[in-house]
């Protein structure tokens, strides 16, 4: 499905102030979280209910809380979560849009990688964004990183700018900018160690054009 | 205030009156840290979406909160009786409440059909086993947040640690078996075959875990040193929950709700000669059953007929009936 990209503009605005008005109470299914923008080959939105919705090159597509974005071989996409925190996706790669609701901080954005491969940048913005993955979570804050996650949940994280705590539940691992870290279920995550994070985004720089 | 920050509190404020105290300065006492109440009954209403609490002593309804998420089913309480985890079948979520402010603070996404939750024995994690994802989720008390999780059997529905938390315990309906998961690498060690639709599962005396088959008539106890079954108790149809209580000398004994006999069958603690001591008649389809700390009161929950029984152990007689909200599945009670 494709829409104009000025109409798209003004619907994501309108909806991320919607949501954050509606987030004071609990998320649920109607939030809207942000929009799918970009997809080299198809993006599938697999929404709660099972209806299917797809985006193919450049566009629009809402998203909604507990959404499921996916790309399969071949394809990648670009979408956007709120609060200018933008999200791409390698091929063969599925995430879940959520958020937790708490009392004195109202609503968090959370991307629940399930597999694959993604490169997020997120803004200065107030809020945390918390990447999970089925081992670890990313606590992410005007940064920039690439998490893959391997079919046996191990997650590799690389810190591109800023700062990112790196957890599992055996452990936090601080890291900044141009270090990687590996999340293996049963253990902390590894110290961070140096890395040149710049190879590691290649494959995320066409959907950025 | 979590269990975590609450200490982090109190050690900054001991720190405090040990300095001001060598600079010859009159300490100003740190602010008294709000005390959770004691002696409370909750109990969790699936079709209401809350959790009515009750006055352990008077036995009067003293508040109902609001989940704020879709069928409220499970619940585990922290040691220090702070904060209760509410698990919501048809949100996928699980619901933070503060015992004393009586509101839930926050929701958290966890997964599909998320059925029980259990905290570890050092309450610095909550686990949450989700039917409709084959896994666990871990949740990190002090901050509330997914820290990960663990892939189980299908249809993951009960969940219980060892006494020494060195192991988990997980009940798997689509299975029928119950995994061990090592806590120290998140990984299964054993799957133990039990039966039709494993459902409840709590630690017992000993350190046995015991377990209820809800889609047959029975109860199975499993030592923790072999992972093995070392006994079975015929009960009679969808048995739901276990309690242990004791009736004055004897005991502990193991108080089964038995939803299709609409009675808590009482059962003899010891594995190698498990049968029936006696049956308590209650209310209509009884669930969830938790005792007093003293072992000498057994709460028990009815779906059918949405009121808790207060069953006095030494008697197995009724003592007080309160009404609570509507499909009551689970009672837990501060210490």
């Amino acid at each position: 499905m494709r829409r104009p990209l000025s109409a798209a503009l003004v619907v994501v605005t309108a909806s991320t102030i919607l949501s954050v008005a509606r987030a004071d109470r609990v998320s649920s299914q109607g939030v809207e979280l942000g929009a799918a923008r970009n997809a080299i080959g198809t993006l599938l939105i697999v929404h709660p209910d099972g209806i299917q919705d797809r985006l193919i090159g450049k566009g629009l597509v809402r998203l909604f809380e507990e959404d499921v974005v996916k790309t399969d071989a071949g394809s990648q996409a670009l979408i956007e979560v709120g609060d200018g925190v933008m999200v791409a996706l390698n091929q063969n790669t599925a995430l879940k849009l959520l958020s937790r609701w708490e009392k004195t901080k109202g609503a968090t954005r959370i991307i629940r990688l399930q597999e694959g491969e993604v490169w997020v940048k997120t803004g200065s913005g107030p809020k945390a964004v918390e990447v999970e993955t089925p081992v670890a979570t990313a606590i992410v804050k005007d940064s920039e990183l690439n998490l893959k996650v391997h079919p046996d949940g191990q997650s590799v994280l690389t810190v591109v700018q800023g700062s990112v705590d790196f957890g599992t539940a055996f452990g936090i691992c601080p890291m900044r900018a141009n270090t990687v870290s590996y999340g293996v279920r049963g253990k902390r995550c590894t110290q961070a160690e140096p890395t040149d994070a710049k190879p590691v985004l290649a494959w995320s720089r066409p959907l950025l054009q | 205030m979590t269990f975590d920050r609450r200490l982090r509190r109190a050690r900054s404020g001991a720190v405090g009156i040990a300095l001001a105290t060598l600079a010859g300065c009159a300490p100003t006492p740190p602010p008294k840290p709000v005390e959770a109440p004691l002696n409370r009954i909750y109990v969790a209403n699936e079709s209401s979406n809350t959790v009515t609490v009750i006055d352990g002593t008077s036995f009067n309804v003293v508040g109902t909160i609001d989940a704020k998420n879709y069928s409220t089913h499970d619940l585990s309480l922290t040691r220090d009786g702070r904060l209760l985890f509410a698990t919501n079948l048809a949100s996928g979520r699980v619901s933070v409440i503060d015992t004393v402010s009586l509101e839930t603070i926050a929701s958290i996404f966890t997964g599909g059909r998320c059925h029980v939750v259990t905290l570890t024995n050092d309450n610095t994690q909550a686990w949450v086993a989700n039917i409709g994802e084959d896994n666990i989720s871990i949740i990190d008390v002090a901050n509330l947040r997914i820290l990960g999780t663990i892939p189980t059997g299908k249809g993951p529905t009960g969940l219980t640690f060892s006494r020494d938390g060195a192991y988990a315990y997980v009940s798997n309906q689509g299975d029928r078996s119950v995994s061990v998961i090592d806590t120290s690498t998140h990984r299964s060690i054993k799957s133990i075959p039990v039966g039709p639709n494993p459902h409840f599962l709590v630690v017992g005396p000993e350190g046995r875990i015991w377990g209820s088959n809800t889609g047959s008539d029975n109860v199975y106890v499993i030592d923790p040193g072999s992972q093995s079954i070392v006994g079975t108790l015929k009960v009679g149809p969808a048995p739901q929950q276990i309690a242990f209580g004791y009736k004055g000398l004897a005991g502990p004994n193991a108080y089964i709700t038995v939803g299709g006999l609409n009675k808590v069958l009482v059962a003899g603690g010891d594995p190698a000669n498990m049968r029936v001591l006696e049956e308590i008649p209650v209310g209509e389809r009884p669930n969830g059953i938790w005792a007093n700390p003293q072992g000498t009161r057994v709460f028990v929950v009815h779906e059918g007929s949405n009121d808790l029984y207060v069953v006095d152990t030494g008697t197995a007689q009724v003592i007080a009936k309160v009404n609570v909200g509507r499909k009551p599945i689970r009672v837990v009670v501060s210490r």
